[in-house]
């Protein structure tokens, strides 16, 4: 493969005054030029920090920074750094110190090109067991920033400016979290961090932990700092033994460096976190039922208002932000609001953290701006269908999310263009299914979980997504009736508006949003008995054809012995004998058998 | 009286030293990808041959751990930073692949090309 270069342009505002922009427009002219085109990207980035040099230009792979570049160098960085690969000397900055380290992920063009690591800014480059790595890279310095400079009101007014909204999934302001709850009169505050990812195929939390837990405990001092709270609790699954372990002992490391405890860094605001493990009930990251479970209680939700920035934590005003939230507020203290809203869109501003998982080429953890199309996150960075195959649709969401098929290709990521197409932000899981999966199938898997994991306490939810998955279980059996269709969705519009917490609400939303976009797989289940991507295995059947040479193979993989055949004769299955267990498709070498 | 920012500045600085105490500003430093997904895919075994390498004499090396960078599907991954070239990731390394790279790449400074993420 030919050699590729990914050019970054800092568009920071100093860099931009010093003309940054315009040399864009002349790389892009020399490029032409050398008839480079193809074979390089540019990307903008924030502010790399590195202002006093600007314009900044990065050159990967490789992270060679040019410093100070003005239009009449162009030429020559792309003749002798893109021609003739001989990275220019002249303008190159020659800093290989700590800092600089977070360039060379990007090395990595194919999947970094198009990303955006705020949230995910260490991990992966420090190593998580270590605080001086942390602190290296202007760890805690922005705890530091606001203990110095800033007083609490300043730093709600800073977050809210922000425009950072929950990364949890239902994407609230989090600065109207934390304004609520400072402006509560009642004593103890608490602050908690909401780690118990649940969703099936995400991976989220765990990874930002894991790589980085550092940037959790920094963020919640500054919320204690903020709202008045003393106290901060992590609340994480006891199956993620080792993100426990690692924010156990930064937390520890915090302590002992003075930066958690009384009087941190000297100031008279004291503040220390303590874990707590969850046993693993999907429930338990709604955040009444979270409070519920750590105060002992079966975690099960409550209805609100009082929400629990009034009344939380042993009826305390409480704070609660996820993971992914917690991580983005040392970068939104330190660059500050106004650098933070330069990324994202109108009403989303920042980026995204999505784990990227199913029928694409690069699965992954991925950070990327709001406002990136799912096209650009599934075709680029996920590099797009393995094997050929075709882009069916993608699940955003989760189980309380949707399924987006090909016309939504273009939706931009944010919190309101998702919820418009008919799916969710979520805490970032992100399935990509091929032509091989049936949505029905799919419909019922996430639909399985939410009804496994229904806590019962209100009857929409625990008796509604029973009937709901009934129905489900019928049609991709072969046994739909006529009207199913239609139950299915004023079951799923009754349970939406009756269930008491996000879980039930959002339950059906992958039956509604298969249902809307793929009625007609729907339609093929229950009035012809077939389904298209042959995934249901009680509307398939399995035949041998003419490519059969007589093996063997199948027949003595056959649990039923339905298979009868002489050696080296075509062989026949038995339809009535067949279980369909798909061993025989599995066993062929000769690609004879087929599912119709 | 010394600020908290003023006391952070001296924290980072001290880390930044111990950091290079520990032979950050070794030619080569390698980086092997430590997170739950990244041990499930067999980076412990990994980690040990580049540590037993290590307490067997190869100097002039850095050696540590990481989160996920995100590239799941090419785990156990490992990194190799030089001063001075650009930076090497290696993809689904196992036992074999980490015994050559620190032949091949680490002693002979020759990157082993068909295993380089790109």
């Amino acid at each position: 493969m030919a050699t590729t270069y990914g050019i970054i342009v800092c568009d920071g505002t100093r860099c931009i005054n010093s003309g940054a922009r315009t040399l864009t427009l002349a790389l892009q002219e020399q490029l032409d030029r050398h008839g480079l085109r193809d074979r390089v990207t540019i990307s903008l980035s924030g502010c790399l920090g590195m202002c006093d040099k600007g314009p900044i230009l990065v050159v990967n792979p490789g992270y060679t920074i040019y410093g100070n570049v003005t239009e009449a160098d162009i030429p020559e960085i792309v003749e002798e750094h893109l021609v003739h690969r001989r990275p220019l000397a002249r303008l190159a900055i020659q800093e290989d110190h700590l800092y600089n380290r977070f360039f060379r992920v990007f090395g990595d063009e194919n999947f970094f090109g198009k990303q955006m690591r705020i949230a995910l800014r260490n991990c992966g480059i420090i190593d998580p067991e270590n605080l001086d790595d942390y602190l290296s890279l202007r760890g805690f310095e922005a705890l530091a920033k606001v203990l110095t400079e800033l007083t609490p009101e300043q730093v709600v007014a800073e977050v809210e400016k922000s425009g950072l909204r929950g990364r949890g999934g239902a994407g609230f302001p989090t600065g109207l979290k934390w304004k609520f709850t400072a402006a509560q009169k009642a004593t103890p505050k608490y602050v908690i961090c909401n780690a118990d990812e649940g969703d099936p195929g995400a991976f989220m939390d765990r990874s930002a932990i894991e790589g980085d837990p550092h940037t959790v405990v920094e963020g919640m001092a500054i919320g204690g700092y903020a709202v008045g709270a003393s106290k901060g609790i992590v609340y994480i699954r006891a199956e993620y033994p080792l993100a426990i372990r690692r924010i156990t002992k930064a937390i520890e490391d915090a302590r002992a460096h003075g930066l958690l405890g009384e009087n941190i860094l000297g100031s008279d605001f004291s503040f220390d976190i303590e874990i707590r493990l969850g046993a693993g009930a999907f429930v338990c990251g709604e955040e009444t039922a979270l409070i519920h479970s750590i105060e002992g209680a079966r975690g099960m939700p409550r209805p609100r208002p009082p929400y629990p920035s009034v009344q939380g934590l042993f009826g305390r005003p409480t704070l609660i932000n996820n993971v992914e939230t917690w991580a983005n507020i040392p970068v939104v203290l330190l660059d500050g609001a106004n650098w933070f809203r330069t990324v994202g869109t109108e009403n989303s501003k920042g980026t995204k953290v999505f784990a990227l998982a199913g029928k694409v080429v690069n699965t992954g953890l991925i950070e990327v701006p709001m406002g990136t199309t799912l096209r650009e996150i599934i075709y680029e960075v996920g590099g797009g269908i393995p094997d050929g195959k075709k882009f069916k649709a993608v699940q955003t969401g989760g189980p309380s999310g949707g399924c987006l098929p090909e016309g939504y290709l273009d939706t931009s990521i944010d919190y309101d263009s998702l919820a418009r197409a008919g799916s969710i932000m979520g805490s970032g899981g992100m399935i990509v299914i091929d032509e091989d999966s049936c949505m029905v199938d799919i419909a019922k898997f996430f639909l399985e979980f939410t009804q496994n994991e229904s806590c019962g306490k209100c009857t929409p939810c625990r008796e509604g997504t029973k009937r709901m998955l009934e129905i489900l279980v019928r049609i991709t059996e072969g046994k739909g009736q006529p009207g199913d269709i239609e139950k299915l969705e004023r079951l799923g519009d009754t349970i939406q508006k009756a269930s008491l917490c996000g879980l039930g609400q959002s339950a059906p939303n992958p039956v509604l949003s298969t249902i809307k976009n793929f009625r007609e797989e729907y339609e093929e289940h229950i009035h012809e008995k077939r389904c298209r991507a042959r995934a249901c295995t009680n509307l398939v059947t399995y035949e041998i054809t003419e490519k059969c040479v007589g093996c063997g193979a199948c027949r003595r993989v056959c649990p039923v012995g339905a298979i009868t055949g002489a050696a080296k004769k075509l062989h026949v299955i038995d339809q009535d004998k067949c279980v369909k267990c798909g061993m025989c498709f599995n066993a062929c070498k000769f690609d004879a058998i087929v599912k119709v | 009286m010394p600020t908290p920012l003023d006391l952070i500045k001296k924290k980072r600085a001290e880390a930044v030293s111990r950091i290079i105490g520990k032979g950050y500003l070794s030619t080569k430093r390698v980086y092997v990808g430590m997170a739950t997904c990244e041990i499930a895919a067999g980076s412990k075994d990994v980690m040990e041959v580049f540590q037993k390498a290590i307490s067997l004499g190869l100097t002039d090396v850095y050696l540590s751990q990481k989160g996920c960078a995100g590239r799941c599907n090419l785990e156990p991954t490992v990194e190799v930073i030089e001063s001075g070239k650009s930076p090497v990731k290696y993809g689904k390394v196992d036992k074999d692949r980490a015994i050559q790279i620190i032949e091949r790449h680490l002693k002979n400074g020759q990157v082993i090309q068909e295993w380089v993420i790109d």
